[in-house]
């Protein structure tokens, strides 16, 4: 089949009323995600794994990226309103954005993130209909020694593209490694620091590891004290941005698009590295940098349009390869794994179904999250006056419930607050967590794949 | 000698692939065709070793160790100690006794919040998660030893 029939078979799975349900849900959450400081997509897509064991691969994955793009939509709200970045990767919005509802421009950064983030998204998913299918078709041909040249590929593009120096990348990608040699040996069959406790026998579970770090580790770096802002409530009338504002943000939404969606491709951080990296383009390329940081369009316009195309791109390598770019989707992988679904060439050609049903959800998912960020910012913004002091302790719960609900194993659990201390020991010592994941997620298969050379 | 953040840090991980090389004593090496169970973590950990010290010889690009803002260490050991009795607790008592108790303990006895919001809280989250979970998501919680 071609891609348009492929593509029309991914829509009569896309459209049908439950999965329909499934992304508005993933959407939903997912901006919510963003919107609120202290929790990323990856403590929510974590957090909500086992709440799909009960659903099908297709509607589990497309609620679960969902997630994922969603807060790359709703981490701008808080950027804008408040000057605290609900997602990481809204961290260059706060400039520009604050600056411009300080200016009363609220509603119109909001709008240009929006229609941004949105155009980014939609030529992210254009470029995965394309681009991953004959990927995929290429990656059957693969043996060992490609995939093991590429697993070294993506480590050295870690240590380049990470935010912390190269010493401390691979440390980091060490670090997580050696966590993924604990358990039993697939080639030799010996217990390798199992302390007699049965659990570890399987290994380190990814979700324990990533909630810990990312969701834990984040709260106990977060003094509720220090979360407080002020909200500048947009006025809704003012929604629409005015002609040179427009004109303004068209080309930086082009460029965001095109660099966030290559730099998505590589491992890392993908989706925090492009805002800062089209931020940088922009003002370079602008003919008033001195509009920059008091409140110019193109440096939200820019930034918001990259790490939207980032987080699309990051599902090429993963869906046509089996390759995760970053821990969230190594996490997307292992909820793929736990419903029977193995990642990589094999889901493009032997499960069309889920594939191009989700590749589709992408398109309607978009959509929805233009029309869920504008008119119900107001909403949005509601969310944003729950205390810090009751949010957290709800988000404890919920990581307590996402790491035990996974095999019903307490030793997880333990796991996940051992590992939360080591992310607040790490955030403290200027080391990033990342690499930590994505070393723990290929040490199992650089393992088999370099000893069966 | 100012004592630099890197230093911990890398000192940290110097010790801890030494601990693995002590650890690995007992799994065999093998050989470079058919490594065995040792290979891997030997091989890792001397790399963490080199990257360790790496950092230890370049702590002067770290911040001072006493400049590392420490504020918030108490809350965030009380926000352990809490989670961790809890963890303790939750296959005995349940999900419904356990975290209706950890977000109690939280609000209340870590937050300061008054003790009927921080009760009410408590018992309307926990109750609302339970019927998510077990009745919409059909995804059973933890019942515990009290049955529930």
């Amino acid at each position: 089949m071609g891609t348009v029939e492929n593509l029309l078979l991914g829509f009569s799975v896309a459209l049908q009323p439950d999965v329909l349900w499934y992304a508005f849900l993933g959407c939903l959450v997912g901006t919510i995600v963003g919107v609120l400081p202290g929790i990323g997509p990856l403590s929510g897509i974590s957090i909500l794994l086992p709440a799909t064991f009960g659903l099908d691969t297709t509607k589990s994955v497309v609620m679960l990226a969902g997630i994922y793009y969603g807060s790359q939509y709703g981490g701008s709200t808080t950027s804008i309103l408040m000057r605290i970045p609900g997602e990481a990767a809204s961290v260059m919005t706060c400039i520009d954005g604050y600056a411009m509802a300080q200016k009363g421009r609220a509603g119109a950064a909001l709008c240009i993130a929006a229609v941004g983030s949105w155009i980014a998204g939609t030529f992210g998913v254009i470029m995965l209909t394309l681009i991953a299918p004959p990927l995929a078709a290429f990656a059957l041909r693969f043996g060992p020694p490609e995939y093991t040249a590429l697993l070294v590929l993506g480590l050295i593009f870690l240590a380049y593209m990470s935010s912390t120096s190269l010493p401390r990348t691979l440390l980091m990608a060490c670090f997580g490694l050696l966590l993924g040699t604990i358990g039993i040996d697939n080639m030799t069959g010996h217990f390798r620091y199992s302390f007699d406790i049965a659990e570890l026998g399987d290994g380190i579970g990814i979700v324990p590891v990533a909630i810990g770090l990312f969701g834990l580790g984040e709260i106990l770096s977060t003094p509720s004290a220090t979360v407080v802002g002020k909200v500048i409530a947009p006025k809704l009338r003012q929604l629409l941005p005015n002609r040179r504002e427009w004109r303004e943000s068209a080309m930086p939404i082009a460029r965001g698009s095109v660099l966030g969606f290559l730099i998505g491709l590589t491992p890392g951080s993908a989706h925090i590295i492009s805002s800062f990296l089209s931020y940088a383009v922009e003002r370079r390329v602008s003919k008033h940098p001195e509009e920059f940081g008091k409140g110019a369009v193109a440096g939200v316009a820019g930034p918001e349009s990259a790490n939207n195309a980032a987080s699309t791109g990051a599902f090429v390598p993963m869906l046509a390869l089996g390759l995760p770019t970053g821990p969230i989707t190594a996490v997307l992988i292992a909820a793929l794994m736990i419903h029977g679904v193995p990642p990589g060439p094999t889901l493009v050609n032997e499960h069309p179904n889920i594939f191009w049903g989700f590749v589709a959800s992408m398109y309607v998912g978009n959509l929805m999250l233009l029309a869920l960020n504008l008119p119900l910012v107001g909403i949005f913004v509601n969310v944003l006056r729950i205390p810090y002091a009751y949010l957290y302790p709800l988000v404890i719960m919920f990581c307590i419930i996402g790491v035990y609900e996974v095999s019903h194993s307490i030793v997880d659990v333990w796991i996940m607050l051992i590992m939360g201390i080591i992310g607040y020991g790490l955030r403290k010592f200027g080391l990033d967590p990342a690499p930590l994941v994505l070393g723990l997620v290929i040490a199992p298969t650089s393992k088999c794949r370099c000893a069966s050379r | 000698m100012t004592l630099r953040s890197d230093h911990i840090a890398g000192g940290v991980f110097v010790a801890f692939g030494v601990l693995v090389f002590a650890l690995s004593g007992d799994l065999p090496l093998g050989t470079l065709s058919f490594p065995g169970a040792g290979m891997m973590p030997k091989l890792v950990a001397g790399l963490l070793i080199v990257f360790g010290l790496l950092l230890v010889l370049r702590a002067n690009e770290s911040a001072p160790v006493a400049t590392v803002p420490w504020s918030d260490l108490p809350h965030a050991a009380r926000v352990v100690a809490i989670t961790a009795a809890a963890i303790a607790l939750y296959q005995t008592l349940g999900f419904l006794v356990t975290m209706a108790l950890l977000l109690f303990a939280l609000t209340f006895g870590t937050e300061r919040r008054h003790p009927l919001a921080a009760a009410a809280f408590s018992i309307g989250v926990v109750a609302l998660t339970y019927l998510l979970f077990a009745v919409a998501l059909k995804t059973p919680l933890e019942p515990g030893i009290l049955g529930f």
